[in-house]
């Protein structure tokens, strides 16, 4: 069990792929929300790569294990300690009964940092996931961030806890971080010529944007676009702006929604319809990414891809988690 | 058709006689949007055949599909690329678009839910009492204290009229999403189509249960949340997270795509204590009966003399409304 102190700026329960199958019932799939950084750690504590883990966003988090665990740390270095000594990231390390767990601010790079545990979080599953939707309040740790005095129990690990410590990544397997982000994009469902002008399209897959400081789980938003994006005057019988259209289902995670002026990648927790037009998708291999975005700080960038890139980047990231990047 | 490179429709299906064109549209790696028509437009017979068509590619049960999300006018398929192509996917939409050859063969189950409503209850009194305090106190639409006059004014009638009109029709679920276990409902009388703008800003807090329009909309408040529709009452629970209900007993939801909803007037105590007997006592028993909507049937009757002078009638009085109520 791990007993919390202090649940940082934000700390959730969250697995992967989430709460697939209902967006019609307005439920986005929420999930981790940098996929890589969670399952990396879970295969280094011997959990399957989707197990459910603790997501700490910004930091600040401190706790006390009251059992004997393996663990691991990954996404950006918040400068973890254990019993006030630093410890290692991207490795499996054991810890013990009365082992207090301390983490800082987030570094230069990167935004969010997974604790996996083997055995994973031991939360009731809620529509097939243990997933925490923060702006609906449900799943997870009682739908909401971890908070003082907290107890999060954890499952049976998949072998003796002695065989599990000490696992390390091969160095190529440790992803990259960086103040600009590269996301491979599919254009769609709405663009030129009917929806957005191929100047328009031109700059949205060019230019690079700062991650607004109001972004969240829900959406990661971008700079404003200028009145030359769109190809029509008015949004007709949807609305009196032309990004307005009659309300659609968005293809979340991974949709960017233009709201008014304003691109809005919708990502974990976001809306799942609407009134806004959608021009492109980031591909689901490069979502990843964006958890790792810190609002107010980064870049993001687009990048033209296509769904055979896409397909082939999936199977990749499969691999990727997995224990072919052990070490 | 030019081949750029952010041409992003896949496929099409031309026009016939009882459908619209069909635009397969691109939408990521792991989406596909199926769009009827290119012209913005809500009608029903859209969304009646779009969803019998829905139900014939669910029955397929193809792998790799994880789910499909219809609106008024479109349908998005959710898949998982390396279980299912995009292009395996087009050719099974195609085929169960070509098995519903004509407007007689759209023959889609809808069940008929009564709900309870209580009109202008102390609970959605509160929640405009709120809105005008904290966020907006000269608001237009609540100026009587409620949303009932401001409702009225826009359409051109009185709040008894208006009353009417929200218990004479049946409102018809396109299909759910932006908020867990919503419904989009639509009126399947024209002659009972109250159109009203949303609260601007929104609210910041909304009853469970509570019943409000929104544009042609109307929206029945699952969980306690914001909002922007205009409130007229309240109905009893439509959701519920622990599912300890039996209606609930297989997920939290109780609308389905096509369901009807009508609703039938009562005291606001008898829906408070509905709510005792959902939630706690777990033993209330919801009125649904099973039925279908024939599309040509409905067309036809939608069509009438009757119903289009009833409309027309409604239209101007709404056009007189829209000129003498408040802009938000």
């Amino acid at each position: 069990m791990l007993k919390i102190i202090n649940g940082g700026i934000e700390t959730l329960v969250e697995d992967w792929p989430g709460r697939l199958g209902y967006l019609g019932k307005g439920m986005s799939a929420s999930g981790s929300f940098d996929c890589v950084g969670l399952g990396l750690a879970n295969v280094l504590v011997g959990n399957p790569s989707g197990q459910a883990g603790l997501e700490i966003t910004g930091g600040f988090f401190e706790a006390e294990f009251t059992d004997d665990h393996v663990i691991a740390l990954t996404g950006t270095d918040m400068q973890p300690t254990i019993n006030g000594q630093p410890v290692e990231m991207w490795t499996s390390l054991k810890v013990s009964a009365g082992d207090k767990i301390k983490l800082l601010h987030i570094a230069p790079t990167g935004f969010r940092c997974y604790l996996a545990v083997a055995g994973g979080v031991d939360v009731p599953a809620y529509l097939g996931s243990k997933s925490t939707c923060i702006f609906g309040a449900y799943g997870g740790f009682d739908g909401r961030p971890l908070k003082p005095g907290d107890e999060v129990k954890f499952g049976a690990p998949s072998a003796e806890l002695s065989s599990l410590e000490g696992r390390k990544l091969k160095p190529e397997a440790i992803p990259q971080y960086t103040n600009q982000w590269v996301l491979r994009a599919i254009p769609g469902p709405n663009t030129c010529p009917d929806y957005a002008t191929q100047e328009g399209m031109d700059l949205l897959f060019s230019r690079v944007s700062k991650i607004q400081h109001t972004s969240n789980r829900s959406a990661y938003r971008l700079e404003e676009l200028p009145a030359s994006f769109f190809a029509r005057t008015d949004g007709g019988v949807g609305g009196s702006h032309p990004s307005n259209i009659i309300d659609h289902a968005y293809a979340i995670r991974g949709a960017l929604n233009i709201c008014g002026n304003t691109p809005i990648l919708l990502v974990a927790d976001g809306p799942t319809l609407g009134g806004y037009m959608c021009a492109l998708n980031v591909i689901n291999a490069d979502l990843w990414k964006v958890g790792q975005g810190a609002p107010g700080r980064d870049f993001m960038q687009f990048q033209l891809s296509s769904q055979e890139e896409a397909i082939q980047a999936r199977q990749e990231q499969k691999q990727w988690l997995s224990e072919d990047s052990l070490a | 058709m030019s081949q750029g490179k952010y041409d992003v429709i896949l496929d099409t299906m031309p026009e016939t006689g009882s459908r619209l064109e069909i635009l397969f549209r691109q939408a990521g790696d792991g989406f596909m949007q199926v769009e009827y028509g290119r012209e913005q437009r809500a009608m029903l017979q859209d969304s009646f055949r779009m969803l019998a068509v829905n139900d014939i590619i669910l029955g397929k049960e193809l792998k790799g599909l994880i789910e499909t999300v219809p609106g008024i006018r479109t349908n998005l398929l959710h898949f998982d690329p390396s279980e299912l192509s995009v292009d395996k996917l087009i050719e099974a939409v195609k085929e169960a678009e070509e098995s519903m050859p004509t407007v007689d063969d759209v023959v889609l189950p809808s069940r008929l839910i009564h709900l309870p409503l209580a009109f202008e209850d102390s609970e959605t009194k509160k929640a405009v009492a709120k809105y005008q305090k904290e966020v907006r106190p000269d608001a237009p639409n609540c100026a009587d204290g409620y949303n009932l006059e401001y409702m009225a004014m826009c359409n051109g009638v009185t709040v008894d009229e208006c009353k009417k009109m929200l218990l004479g029709t049946d409102w018809f679920n396109s299909g759910g999403g932006f908020w867990p276990g919503g419904a989009f409902l639509w009126p399947t009388d024209p002659r009972c189509a109250v159109v009203v703008p949303k609260y601007n800003p929104p609210r910041t807090w909304t009853p469970e249960g509570a019943a409000g329009i929104g544009g042609p909309c109307v929206f029945t408040y699952t969980t306690p949340t914001g909002g922007g529709y205009q409130l007229f009452g309240r109905t009893i629970p439509v959701f519920q997270f622990s599912c300890k209900h039996p209606m609930f007993k297989d997920g939290p939801f109780l609308y389905r795509n096509a369901d009807r909803v009508r609703f039938h007037e009562v005291s606001e105590k008898e829906v408070v204590e509905i709510y005792g007997h959902v939630h706690d006592k777990t033993d209330y028993t919801y009125e649904i009966d099973q039925g279908e909507i024939k599309a040509k049937e409905y067309i036809e009757w939608f069509n009438s003399d009757e119903v289009q002078k009833g409309a027309a009638e409604l239209k101007a009085k709404q056009a007189e409304g829209t000129k003498k109520a408040p802009r938000l």
